[in-house]
């Protein structure tokens, strides 16, 4: 039986399918002015690519922004919230995590799990961009440079210069009169990276950090953001064994299969 | 006395001559790179404007985050202490003042001497400060110094629901797309800047009367928003609002 996951987040959305306890596809799009056309164009590709119909899917459960509206458009029979999909989703993944980072596009979360799967405590900050994948955006744009590119830039710093502000606008300016002054890119991408970590930390402080511990959502990818949160917080992440990316959608395809009778 | 106050601020630097409190000349620059340059340039070119003599000046008093510049100073003042005095010298009733800055929100209470008693500071976050609505009323096209003319032709004021500057940037920008008019975008903005600024005030207890100072107290219509919402009396201080810290600064001089 197959059973499906869309995760609806603010800058791009997913969709995977499980089959016999197996990710069997995924797919991952930009995301389109509304949740409900952003589920429907990503669910739609996967089934294209992989020559399924959609009422083969036993069961689909949505997560995300909008979950509630792609429920009621029929495309899923169940919404649960992200905090759990990403939990849920970390944990099948890699049974040992107690403790999931996930960092979109403009939030940023902390979760943490017991032994039994259930959650136990979360954190969230979604009124300030410093510390979400939003800070990294603006801080990419003023470098310009691509996301992809300033976890590697900055692993080539030699003199990381010093970001003092918190504030993502404060932190721009600061940016701005480095590049001004002739600095090095790749030594103001790692001041940039760390000043990221340190945000992500203190809101993983808050709420405690117990390994294993792991990281999903999109700045994930970013090496040199994941190297200075080990540092900060003097732990190992445990390597996410797919695409970070998809955590959450795969926690809402693991719950589909038990709401729909699959194990 | 012909006094120097001379305020060097993080977007700005700003410097007046007051023949006691009567303000002479005045002068106001962009903070660059070169700091000490500036300062030293900006002094001598209001010198210029004033028709004086650098030497003949009976005291010069340097405020602001960036003060220590300011190198021919008698000596240093804390900027808050410097917008107290120029509040208690025209305003001698004023218990409240809420300085809106280029990168700060103070509010600060006053004891009838003109001594700041108490005093509460947001430099860690930029929603509500000078630099905040200068981001966001660009992003709609219309600069900071021209929100005063257009505000008035809004017929309504477009919700802002976010509280950081980032967010509310792409809230902004999604208003600009639906069609939104940019004095309705803008009036939201400056409601939003009151809202911040207001919610600051508050938290201190009301002054009975009160002023505000700072870049941001030129927008009159962000004044007027704030206003509607605090309770007290609202006092304009009679300089420009922008040139509160330097004037004060000036008034500190003490004669020889």
């Amino acid at each position: 039986m197959l059973f499906g996951g869309i995760d609806v987040g603010s800058l791009t959305a997913q969709a995977v399918v499980v089959e016999n306890g197996k990710v069997t596809a995924y797919r991952s799009i930009g995301v389109k002015p509304n949740p409900v056309e952003s589920a429907e164009t990503v669910i739609g590709e996967l089934l294209e690519e992989q020559g399924i119909r959609l009422k083969e899917i036993a069961f689909i459960v949505s997560t995300g922004y909008g979950r509630e509206q792609v429920e009621e458009k029929g495309l899923s029979k169940a919404n649960v919230s992200e905090i759990s999909c990403h939990g849920i989703g970390a944990q099948w993944l890699m049974p040992g995590v107690r403790t999931i980072i996930d960092i979109g596009g403009q939030d940023a979360k902390v979760i943490r799990m017991d032994s039994s799967g259930e959650l136990q405590d979360f954190v969230m900050n979604d009124k300030c961009a410093a510390g979400t994948g939003r800070f990294l955006e603006v801080m990419c744009r003023t470098l310009g440079v691509s996301l992809d590119e300033l976890g590697p830039l900055s692993m080539k710093a030699r003199n990381p210069v010093d970001i003092s502000s918190r504030c993502s606008i404060f932190c721009e300016t600061e940016v701005l009169h480095y590049m001004q002054r002739g600095a090095d890119k790749a030594d103001i991408a790692a001041s940039v990276n760390r000043a990221m970590a340190e945000r992500v930390a203190a809101l993983a402080r808050r709420v405690g950090v117990e390994p294993e511990v792991t990281m999903s959502g999109g700045v994930a990818k970013n090496s040199a953001v994941k190297a200075e949160l080990e540092r900060i917080l003097g732990v190992r992440m445990l390597p996410t064994p797919t695409d970070p990316q998809i955590v959450g959608a795969i926690g809402a395809a693991i719950l589909a299969r038990k709401m729909g009778g699959g194990e | 006395m012909i006094t120097l106050g001379c305020d060097i601020g993080s977007l700005f630097s700003k410097a007046v001559i007051l023949d006691d409190d009567k303000l002479v000349a005045s002068k106001v620059i962009e903070t660059t790179g070169n700091i000490a340059q500036e300062v030293d340039d900006l002094i001598q070119a209001l010198c210029e404007d004033a028709n004086m003599d650098r030497g003949s000046l009976d005291g010069i008093v340097g405020t602001g985050s960036g003060g220590e510049f300011v190198t021919e100073a008698d000596f240093l003042e804390d900027e808050i202490a410097c917008i107290g005095w120029a509040a208690r010298n025209y305003l001698p009733e004023v218990d409240l003042v809420v300085d809106i800055g280029g990168q700060s929100i103070t509010s600060m209470l006053l004891d009838g001497e003109g001594d700041v008693v108490d005093f509460m500071r947001n430099d860690k976050c930029a929603s509500g400060s000078g630099r905040f609505l200068d981001v966001m009323s660009s992003a709609v096209g219309i600069p900071i110094d021209k929100i005063d003319e257009i505000v008035p032709q809004s017929t309504k004021r477009v919700s802002i629901s976010s509280q950081c500057g980032v967010f509310v940037e792409s809230e902004v920008i999604t208003h600009v797309n639906n069609g939104e008019k940019p004095e309705d975008i803008v009036a939201g903005l400056c409601d939003s800047v009151a809202r911040i600024v207001t919610s600051q005030a508050r938290r201190f207890g009301m002054g009975k009367r009160y002023t505000f100072t700072g870049g941001v107290a030129k927008v009159k219509s962000v004044v007027d928003l704030i206003s509607e919402r605090m309770d007290g009396d609202y006092q304009p201080f009679p300089q420009d609002s922008h040139l509160a810290a330097a004037i004060g600064a000036a008034l500190l001089v003490e004669p020889e």
